[in-house]
């Protein structure tokens, strides 16, 4: 548990290094504008410290000598609105860069992990790091870093004219400054909690909902929609709870600056009240009116002094959601760009031989192993089928071929090559599969077959859509080709998408062709017009099949009987 | 579905918003009662303001005009009220969005018997969570501001016009530009770009999903840096109109803040005497610190225009999902479902929309009460889009169904789908335990009818041997599961209902030969009494089976059993 926290705060730390170098304009620019803030609270000061004391001392007009103030005024103003604009917009390149890269970095690390990865998390939650976590550290990156650095810098450039011109009231405006910090550590612990706690009620809810609703339909023929409304509503609350919490402390400790200001107003206001009416009898308008002047000054220039510390109070959520996603993040895998191991190798692509070599894997040690010392060879542009029930390890063998998973113990040999050794982009170009339920991408049919190979020309792709059969429900799509499709590609039937999966396998036309049940959904009819399309496919591949139809007579090769990840029969010399 | 998506009018973004703030009316007292407080808060904020001024100022005159008790407590008042405003007004608007999300998800389940057709999930989650979360700001930021400002420009024109009437027409039409005109030609000018971000975040959304939910086919074809590129493709196209949208928030924030510059520079001309508005002054500095408060207050409107754009396009994304669902229940029906449970299908037709073929043209059949019926024909027949219409989850074309003589359209749909239980290619196994998934088919079902159900679905062993048994988390679509294990749970999910009527779409999918025929030989022994509707590509010749109907061109021919 510290380990984890002291790498959250390592990743923060990290982040804000990097931040902070994108943040130097921001910075800039906004010192830039305090500056002007203070230089016009004087040339307000000035003005109206003339003006008063002028009433009083009846004197003719100074008109001339409050030109320059007032030009001054308007220049800063000018000046300022300039300041600001750029500072904005440098804090939302700062925000964007940052998520850019970030966002990059943590779908890279999500490829990386693989479909392995799919069984520790939901698929919405992982959605929910690249996309809403990622989304939400815009803050820390535009506001909280920025502000981190200005607080200390503009206040204290502030406090100096202010010391000048009058060191008591600076002393007041220093004094209630400095408990500002105080309160925003004390506020700061809670809001760290409230704020992880925020975000997981959030990730709950975003998982559970799309869960929820990609399973929409059995729930409303269940009759269960209120039942799951209710909990939906659940939920809901909980997540305004945990806002709520973190809201309380955010407002709190912005109130404990507000309150800090209310008080150096007052001070400020009462002293430089005590001072003037000191200076008052003695009717020396020369004294009084710098006197005024200061005062009024220091009283225009608190807002401009607190400003810094409001803005990090109000980032502060900021930080607390970079320390949310730090730990969501480093959940993933790290992502390896190019993970060539040593020795690393392809392997003749003309006919490859597959071995498994005494493999063991077990999923989850309290549920024991899937596969026991599986041992087999399928020798090149052989078949090798599967056989087995449900769950006894023919899925499981697909997987530590396609690399999604390493094996425990023992070896899998692609050509005498461990595949441990094989650069992964040349495994994937050995390598064509067809599970038992393609997913289709959100695109046309068309971008969906080309996702094998997006360099395939249209004799290519037109091709693979016959070699396939897709040409004959082609008539049937509104679009033919174009046709979009949906989640799960609404409108298709299993065979129809399963023909989709089988094109893509033959625009990639690799020397391995591993199938696992993909004719698990279908119907004889269809189910022997697929395996006659993987037939023609399967001509001068190696192939592994996966299956317990009993249309498999349709493939000869060799087989082997799994049950419970153990191999209890060979056929052929497998 | 798509026919539904066709002819939907469309809302305006205004129409939206006004429902959407019709549906928040049981937050209504909590939301009314925040906007109070702030009222009150920014009263406080102003006075205080004027008074720190005054207190100097009036010690020009020698007199102290405001007392420092006075000073204190109007300071106090304004942290507290402040805190109290923002927290109320805050948990009143979460209430309401807790409250829009149910409604939210109400109306989608509500026509989404069919499953969601061309909605995608990833979609309905952008709107659930971010659309929603977006709305915050229609209250937070506009309404409350708008209100609050709506009161401060009569105080400050009543206050500078006791000066000098000129000065305070031209402060007063000031802060109407900054309050009002500016943030609203930025509403304008920002409203595609605001609506174009929200379908940018789906889209993101959307190729976030398919990335992870692909990761097979992404890793089995090495499609790794395509994929990435199409990802980081809709992230450049969101960020770019971010950056654009910074930009004109930018450049509304330094126009507000200059015009509350201008309204200051004219009090200072009218103060030192410079303009023909002469102002007293005194008047001045109460009138000076009034109008910074006031403006800094005003500013805030002038962002949220910009973000008033992304609200509409919100609400109007969120209120669309109510419109698409309306159409397809337009009159209710009130009848409770009969206890007689034949089901006669008379000459019906159907289709899923009106480019897509006829699925069937002239369909009739009969099924008793009671009757074990197989409908077979090869996939793509219309075997499952029968199941639906039955259901209710799909309206027929021409031709009636009824259940005991009463037309399937004059029953009340939960009452209709009480009956039946349906076993469907795409039942779904929810991100739950597997009692959990279990009880969602009889909430009140004991132990061993759980384990019952389970046997009779020939996976009770399987659970049995698992360490954690029926507490089993089954995971995302039951991947901790083998695929026919899966079916086996959901099978025997539907198996648990009390319904009278099964419908049993495939049920032996997943299961190898030995087993489907145990399967199927229990299934006639359990279902003693109910009738169950068999839907298969071809029969193993176990089952018990009263009448069997060919589907084929649309058409049944009945076959002998």
């Amino acid at each position: 548990m510290s380990g984890e926290k002291v790498a959250i705060r390592g990743w923060t730390r990290t982040q804000s290094r990097l931040g902070r170098r994108a943040a130097r304009p921001v910075v800039v620019f906004n010192i830039l504008s305090s500056m002007m803030g203070v230089g016009q609270a004087w040339c307000i000061a000035s003005i109206l410290g003339y003006a008063l004391t002028d009433l009083h001392a009846t004197v003719a007009s100074h008109s001339i000598s409050l030109v320059v103030p007032l030009v001054g005024f308007l220049l800063l103003a000018l000046l300022r609105a300039g300041m600001m604009a750029l500072g904005d917009t440098a804090s939302a390149k700062a925000g964007i860069d940052a998520r850019r890269q970030l966002r990059g970095s943590v779908l890279a690390s999500i490829l990386t992990g693989g479909p392995a990865l799919l069984r520790q998390s939901h698929s919405g939650a992982l959605t929910n790091t690249a996309v809403d976590r990622v989304e939400a550290l815009d803050g820390f990156f535009g506001r909280w870093i920025p502000a981190s650095i200005t607080w200390i810098i503009s206040p204290l450039l502030i406090l100096l004219p202010v010391c000048i011109v009058q060191p008591r009231s600076g002393l007041v405006l220093a004094l209630c400054g400095l408990s500002v910090p105080f309160g925003q550590a004390l506020f700061g612990i809670g809001a760290a909690v409230a704020s992880r706690n925020q975000f997981l009620a959030m990730t709950r809810l975003q998982a559970r909902f799309l869960d929820r609703v990609k399973g929409i339909a059995t729930i409303v023929l269940a009759g269960r929609t209120e039942d799951e409304t209710q909990r939906l509503a659940q939920a809901a609350d909980e997540l305004r709870q945990r806002t709520m919490k973190v809201l309380r402390v955010a407002f709190l400790s912005s109130a404990s600056i507000d309150c800090a200001m209310v008080v150096a107003l007052i001070l400020v206001a009462v002293l430089n009240g005590r001072i003037a009416l000191a200076l008052h009898p003695d009717g020396s308008g020369e004294q009084l009116s710098h006197t005024l002047t200061c005062g009024l000054f220091v009283l225009l220039v608190i807002p401009e002094f607190f400003a810094p510390l409001r803005a990090l109070a109000l980032a502060y959520q900021d930080r607390a959601h970079a320390q949310g996603a730090a730990t969501a993040i480093l959940e993933l895998p790290v992502a390896q760009q190019t993970s060539t191991p040593k020795e690393a190798r392809t392997v003749n692509a003309h006919g490859v031989t597959i071995s498994f070599d005494d493999v063991s894997f077990t999923w989850d040690a309290t549920r024991g192993p899937a596969l026991q010392n599986i041992t087999f060879t399928v020798p090149a542009q052989e078949t090798l089928i599967l056989a087995g029930t449900s769950g006894s390890g023919k899925s499981t063998i697909m997987e530590l071929l396609l690399g999604f998973i390493q094996p425990d113990s023992g070896k899998i040999l692609f050509n005498g090559a461990p595949l441990e050794t094989i650069v992964p982009d040349a495994l994937s170009k050995m390598i064509s599969w067809i599970g038992q339920k393609p997913v289709l991408f959100a695109g046309s049919l068309k971008e969906n077959i080309l996702f094998a190979n997006p360099d395939a020309d249209d004799v290519a792709l037109m091709a693979a859509v016959k070699a396939a059969a897709v040409d004959q429900f082609l008539p049937d799509l509104p679009h033919g080709l174009e046709t979009y499709l949906g989640e799960g590609g609404f409108g298709l039937s299993g065979g129809q998408a399963q023909r989709i999966a089988i094109a893509r396998a033959y625009l990639k036309n690799a020397p391995v062709l591993l199938l696992d049940e993909p004719t698990a959904h279908l119907d004889p009819a269809t189910e022997k017009s697929v395996f006659e399309s993987l037939q023609r496919l399967a001509l001068n591949k190696t192939v592994v099949l996966a299956t317990h139809s009993a249309a498999v007579h349709m493939f000869n090769g060799r087989r082997i009987d799994l049950q419970n990840g153990q191999i209890v029969s060979r056929q052929g010399a497998a | 579905m798509t026919e539904l998506h066709k002819t939907s009018p469309s809302v305006t973004n205004g129409q939206a918003l006004l429902h959407i703030l019709k549906l928040w009316g049981r937050q209504a007292p909590r939301l009314v009662i925040g906007i109070m407080l702030a009222l009150l808060a920014l009263c406080m904020a102003l006075v205080l303001m004027q008074l720190s001024g005054l207190r100097l100022a009036g010690t020009v005159l020698g007199e102290v005009v405001i007392a420092t008790a006075l000073l204190r407590w109007v300071g106090a008042g304004r942290v507290v009220l402040r805190y109290a405003e923002r927290l109320f007004a805050h948990d009143a608007m979460f209430r309401a969005l807790a409250d829009l999300r149910v409604w939210f998800f109400r109306s989608l389940a509500h026509g989404a018997a069919a499953g969601l057709g061309f909605r995608r999930a990833g979609d309905m989650l952008s709107r659930l969570v971010t659309d929603i979360g977006t709305l915050d700001g229609l209250y937070l930021r506009i309404l409350v501001p708008f209100t609050c400002a709506c009161l401060t420009l009569p105080i400050l024109l009543i206050q500078l016009c006791k000066q000098s009437i000129v000065l305070g027409a031209s402060i007063g039409v000031l802060f109407a530009c900054t309050a009002f005109f500016l943030p609203y030609l930025i509403a304008r000018s920002g409203r595609q770009e605001a609506e174009q971000l929200t379908k940018n975040l789906a889209s993101l959304r959307i190729n976030v999903l398919d990335l992870v939910g692909g990761l097979r086919e992404i890793r089995a074809f090495g499609a790794e840096g395509r994929i990435l590129a199409r990802v980081q493709a809709a992230d450049a196209t969101l960020l770019r109109g971010q950056m654009r949208l910074a930009r004109k928030a930018a450049f509304a924030n330094a126009t507000a803040f200059l015009s509350g510059q201008i309204a200051i520079f004219l009090i200072l001309l009218a103060v030192s005497g410079v303009w023909f508005f002469k102002v007293t002054p005194i008047a001045g500095v109460g009138v000076l610190f009034l109008t910074v408060a006031a403006f800094e207050s005003a500013a805030t409107l002038t962002r949220a225009g910009l973000q008033a754009g992304a609200m509409g396009a919100s609400a109007k994304r969120v209120v669309e999902i109510a419109q698409d669902t309306r159409l397809t229940s337009s009159a209710t029906p009130t009848v409770e479902a009969p206890e007689d449970t034949h089901i006669h299908v008379q000459n019906l037709a159907f289709r899923w929309s009106v480019d897509r073929p006829y699925v069937f043209s002239d369909l009739t059949l009969d099924i008793p009460a009671g009757a074990r019926v197989a409908l077979l024909g090869p996939s793509g027949v219309g075997k499952s889009s029968l199941a639906a219409l039955m259901l209710k989850a799909a309206t027929p074309e021409a031709g009636t169904i009824t259940l005991g003589g009463i037309p399937l359209s004059d029953i009340r749909t939960e009452s209709l789908r009480q009956k039946m239980a349906w076993l469907s290619q795409a039942t779904h196994l929810f991100d739950d335990t597997i009692r959990a998934n279990l009880l969602l088919g009889q909430p009140d079902a004991t132990e061993d009818q759980l384990w019952q159900a389970l046997d009779d679905a020939a996976v009770a062993n399987v659970v049995k041997n698992l360490p954690e048994g029926l507490d089993t988390w089954l995971g995302e679509g039951g991947i901790k599961l083998s695929g026919g294990q899966g079916r086996r749970i959901a099978l025997a999910r539907t198996l648990l209902t009390q319904a009278p009527i099964l419908i049993l779409d495939e049920p032996a999918t997943g299961l190898d030969a030995q087993t489907e025929q145990e399967f199927l030989q229990t299934l006639n022994t359990v279902a003693d009494g109910r009738t169950v509707i068999l839907i298969a590509h071809r029969l193993t010749g176990v089952e018990r089976l009263d009448r069997i109907y060919r589907l084929s061109n649309g058409i049944a021919t009945a076959a002998t059993a």
